[in-house]
């Protein structure tokens, strides 16, 4: 049990490195680009005089190092910009404002997760349920139409663009069936029924693209298992059919798939750009695009980091998982 | 005295464990403390059951591991620290046979290429005559040259192996568990071509097996090997006649007989063999040994002749007193 | 001969690959009495393997079992699954040679056993780890309570061969099937589990099919003795039969090509030129006659008449397939 603890020690350590490393990189490329955020900012006419106002208000006019340096200090101790009653204050921990929104980035962030996490969630509950199912079934029945039949469904989901299945999707069963709305989003704890009735169409839209790896790999780890030994072994002890696949091979193929699974989850949470904006909901991949069209530097860098950070994260827990999974594991 | 060709002086093999920073750092002492000679037209047998150090020592010996302590000489020259380019001389002079030869064999290269490479590494280009020469002896033939091992049988595979190995024309072939993963038909043809080598090209052998009849019947001399040190060490005559080591004379106990009905007195050894992060202090052996005393928890016992004997040599406290000539 | 309780007539197994049919086992026929003991010798591709499978109903299905295979006077061959199920671990059990591979890595050995005791009982889950620990306790596991938690790669190649053999002796089976279960292991743990299955075999009446190469092992347990060569039976007897009066060339050739321990080594062994041949590749005479020895004192006869089974004269039940009318004799 000590060898757990110390990995997660070493791997909380080596994740706060990664994210120093890599928020220096996200800030030296975003502020180097030739684009001033303070032009949008300054109103018209733009006089130097203003924008120089504007670039010193927002704290531009220092070398990008300093701004880094303001950017680390304000996670701790917050920021302030400007001063007088027309200072702007972002309160610790501060990943940046936006000047546009009028807001800090981690509010910006906190308003959109639930949109997003909404999305991804659903969706990875029924990618998970038609990737594996599907997975077994093809392993079960390998070489007969029932496999070919997955694998075609897999190929096709691998290969589909989601923008495209996303504007079918909508106009099949928005428009012509008229069963769900087209677009928007109703916060789950305004009535998870409205919820619910909005994600739907995003949720299949994204399981089935997602769904497709995952019967794949399903598939493969199934037809690897089901040749062991310990297959065997269980066979001859009398168990059936359904116990030998159930118990004894997808249990061996879970770790695969759970790793996949994690890493998946963790990627779609920091913004699943494409499905927000076919089907017009505010999530953290909506915030990104209207950020980056916008030159909302504090923003993109913020959501940059956000969703670095949860892959990062995601990676973790899928190590700390894969150790409870597998007895043979250890973190040492 | 004839010519030494492999010579260890304590030599030692820990393999490293990583732990956390607050237990102290462990490590596997696979081999503890090994002194050993092999000489001119000899064939020493090296047996032990798994776990007991035996592979890593062949392999420390070959230098395809680096010892942590102790001294490696091959042909009377200190090689211990020799490393990467100039170890070839050493190559050229010792050579391994690995134990499967599905895997010691690269699937994508023919017989012919198989057998270039070790030319190749010393420098020079063998002509098709040296390569034919070198499967005829091994008792296969040219039309094996185009090849790929796929093609050949088990047997076949652990001959060209062989083959390999003598392409340099080494003085001295470590073989590895060179017929465990055969069928006893074949095992046979195998080991009666290490005998027939031996007398054509004058070869000597540091046989590893833990199957102790195949060692019997190829290595004149054995040394048996007991978690990481050698605990008895002597002709094989006197060594499976009259063992003098407690161990030993369990191991050899323990090997069934194709005989029915034979009587035959079997020491059960009960447990298992202590991990070899942790051995036991004294003698290794003391934790399962049906003679062991207080004295054998102090030092660990060194080899030393076996009463009345010179080269029979056993590192115990109460050795087995010399019987007579079992049949 | 006690009255058998496992009695295979005529058993066929033929593998439908996409270069044709294989036949592996081609005709064998072998019976084992309570408490009796039955080993089948024979090397790489000789059937061995592929008979112990096929009683227990264990081939894939692209294999093809015909012939009788009789448990205490009921037929097994062509049984419904479910019946087949229910004998499986229970009456029959299989101990196979590579115990790491056989038990399953995700569940501690106390799982694993119970579960072989529930699929034949019906009692909680509670019940039958207590009954696993008990039977991990008989087969000579210390501190069986403790260790029916830990995971198979957390024991000693000996100590998991106890576990394989706890569970498939937990359901008192009348019959155990033992594929090269000492051969993964250093001698001094052989001599512990050959004592073992003695033991076992003392208290039940169990019958053994021990299915082995090494004759230093059949000597000391068998009774009697089926050698297996490319799918047939080469010669069948009691095993004074086999080692005194070894009446196939191939028997006495395995008997000579065997280093001993127990006499000074000859300078050569014995031995029997080429290499067994693969299933499939058997034409219309002797399987053994194109490494034979005696093939020219016998002549044609080897090359296209099958030798079968014979009683050997005032031998009583032993019989050789062999064109040779006298007994072979070595050949150095």
């Amino acid at each position: 049990m000590p060898g757990i603890v110390w990995f997660v020690v070493r791997r909380l350590f080596a994740t706060v490195l990664v994210m120093l490393a890599l928020s220096l990189a996200v800030y030296l490329i975003f502020y180097a680009i030739p684009a001033d955020p303070a032009h949008l900012s300054c109103g018209k006419p733009c006089t130097p005089d203003r924008l120089e106002q504007a670039r010193h208000f927002m704290q531009l006019d220092q070398s990008t190092i300093q701004q880094y340096l303001n950017f680390l200090r304000g996670i701790f101790a917050g920021r302030t910009f400007g001063d007088g009653p027309a200072a702007v204050r972002c309160e610790a921990p501060c990943f940046g404002y936006s000047f546009p929104l009028g807001r800090p980035v981690t509010t910006l962030i906190a308003d959109r997760l639930p949109v997003t996490a909404s999305i991804a969630l659903g969706a990875a509950v029924l990618w998970l349920l038609i990737g594996v199912s599907l997975g077994v079934i093809a392993a079960l029945n390998r070489g007969r139409l029932l496999d070919r039949l997955s694998v075609g469904v897999a190929l096709i989901g691998v290969s589909t663009p989601s923008f495209l299945l996303g504007l079918l999707a909508i106009l099949a069963f928005g428009f012509w069936l008229n069963m769900v709305p087209v677009n928007g989003y109703v916060p789950f704890t305004e009535s998870p029924v409205d919820w619910a009735w909005h994600l739907v169409t995003p949720w299949l839209v994204l399981a089935v693209l997602q769904a497709a790896s995952y019967i794949r790999l399903t598939r493969a780890q199934m037809l690897e298992e089901l040749n062991l030994d310990h297959i065997t072994t269980a066979r001859a002890k009398g168990a059936g059919e359904a116990r030998v696949v159930v118990t004894h091979g997808l249990r061996g193929a879970l770790v695969p798939i759970v790793t996949l699974f994690g890493l998946d989850l963790g990627g779609l949470l920091g913004g699943a750009i494409l499905t927000e904006k076919v089907f017009s909901m505010q999530g953290l991949g909506e915030l990104l695009i209207s950020a980056v069209g916008q030159l909302d530097v504090a923003v993109v860098v913020g959501v940059t980091l956000f969703s670095a950070f949860l892959i990062i994260l995601a990676n973790l827990v899928v190590d700390i998982v894969h150790g409870a999974l597998d007895p043979r594991v250890s973190h040492g | 005295m004839t010519e030494e060709l492999l010579r260890l002086d304590g030599v030692r093999k820990y393999f490293g464990l990583r732990g956390v920073p607050w237990q102290a750092a462990q490590a596997v002492r696979a081999v503890d403390g090994v002194s050993f000679v092999v000489r001119k037209g000899e064939t020493v047998g090296l047996v032990g059951e798994s776990g007991s150090g035996k592979s890593t020592l062949a392999r420390v010996a070959t230098r395809l591991l680096d010892p942590t302590a102790g001294r490696v000489e091959i042909g009377g020259k200190d090689v211990t620290r020799v490393r990467g380019r100039r170890l070839r001389p050493v190559r050229r002079r010792v050579q391994m046979v690995f134990q499967d030869p599905q895997a010691s064999l690269n699937p994508r290269q023919s017989v012919g290429t198989i057998l270039s490479t070790p030319f190749r590494a010393q420098g020079t280009r063998p002509t098709r005559t040296q390569l034919v020469e070198l499967l005829h002896q091994v008792g296969l033939s040219e039309e094996h040259l185009e090849r790929y091992p796929h093609e050949f049988s088990g047997g076949q595979r652990q001959r060209i192996g062989i083959a390999r190995a003598l392409a340099v024309s080494p003085d001295l072939l470590i073989c590895d568990e060179p017929v465990s993963a055969l069928d006893v038909s074949v095992q046979a043809q195998v080991l009666n071509l290490l005998a027939d080598l031996r007398d054509e090209l004058g070869l000597s052998y540091v046989v590893v097996a833990h199957d102790l009849a195949v060692v019997r019947q190829v290595a004149g001399r054995v040394a048996v090997m007991y978690l990481g040190t050698i605990v008895e060490e002597g002709p094989s005559d006197q060594v499976y006649n009259a063992p003098a080591h407690p161990y030993t004379k369990a191991l050899l106990s323990a090997v069934p007989v194709p005989e029915p009905g034979a009587v035959r007195e079997r020491i059960v050894l009960t447990g298992d063999v202590p991990t070899p992060i942790a051995p036991p202090s004294g003698c290794p052996f003391r934790t399962r040994c049906y003679r062991a005393e207080d004295v054998c928890a102090t030092e660990r016992p060194v080899l030393q002749p076996v009463a009345g004997q010179t080269e029979h040599l056993a590192a115990c406290y109460f050795p087995e007193p010399p019987t007579s000539e079992r049949t | 001969m006690a009255e058998p309780i496992l009695e295979v007539h005529d058993l066929r197994v033929t593998f439908a690959t996409e270069g044709g049919p294989v036949p592996a086992v081609d005709g064998i026929d072998f019976a084992v009495a309570p408490g009796e003991t039955l080993a089948i010798v024979g090397e790489s591709g000789s059937g061995k393997s592929v008979s112990s499978a096929a009683v227990m109903g264990l081939l894939p299905s692209n294999a093809e079992v015909r012939g009788e295979v009789l448990l205490d006077g009921r037929e097994l061959v062509g049984l419904e699954a479910d019946e087949l199920r229910k004998i499986r671990g229970n009456d029959i059990a299989l101990v196979f040679q590579d115990a790491l591979s056989a038990l399953n890595p995700y569940y501690s050995v106390g799982w694993q056993v119970a579960e072989a005791y529930r699929l034949h009982h019906d009692v909680s889950k509670k019940v039958a780890f207590r009954r696993a620990v008990e039977m991990l306790d008989k087969v000579g596991i210390p501190d069986a309570a403790r260790r029916a938690k830990s995971y198979p790669h957390e024991f000693s190649g000996g100590m998991r061969q106890r576990v394989v053999i706890a569970m498939a002796l937990v359901n008192n089976p009348r019959v155990l099937i033992a594929d090269e279960p000492t051969t993964a292991l250093d001698v001094t743990v052989q001599a512990q589990i050959m004592q073992l299955l003695a033991d076992v075999q003392e208290e039940f009446g169990t019958a053994l099919v021990l299915i082995s190469h090494d004759l230093g092992v059949v000597a000391e347990v068998a009774d009697d003795v089926l050698v297996m060569y490319a799918g047939r039976a080469a010669e069948r007897g009691t095993v004074r039969d086999l080692f005194f009066r070894a009446a196939h060339p191939y028997s006495l050739g395995l008997l000579g090509a065997m280093p001993r321990i127990d006499v000074p080594p000859t300078r050569r062994l014995t031995t029997i030129p080429g290499s067994p041949p693969s299933p499939g590749s058997i034409s219309a005479g002797c399987p053994f006659q194109p490494r034979c020895a005696y093939t020219e004192r016998v002549g044609e006869r080897c090359v296209t008449e099958r030798p079968e089974l014979t009683p050997r004269p005032g031998e009583g039940d032993h019989e050789a397939a062999c064109h040779l009318g006298r007994r072979p004799e070595v050949v150095a």
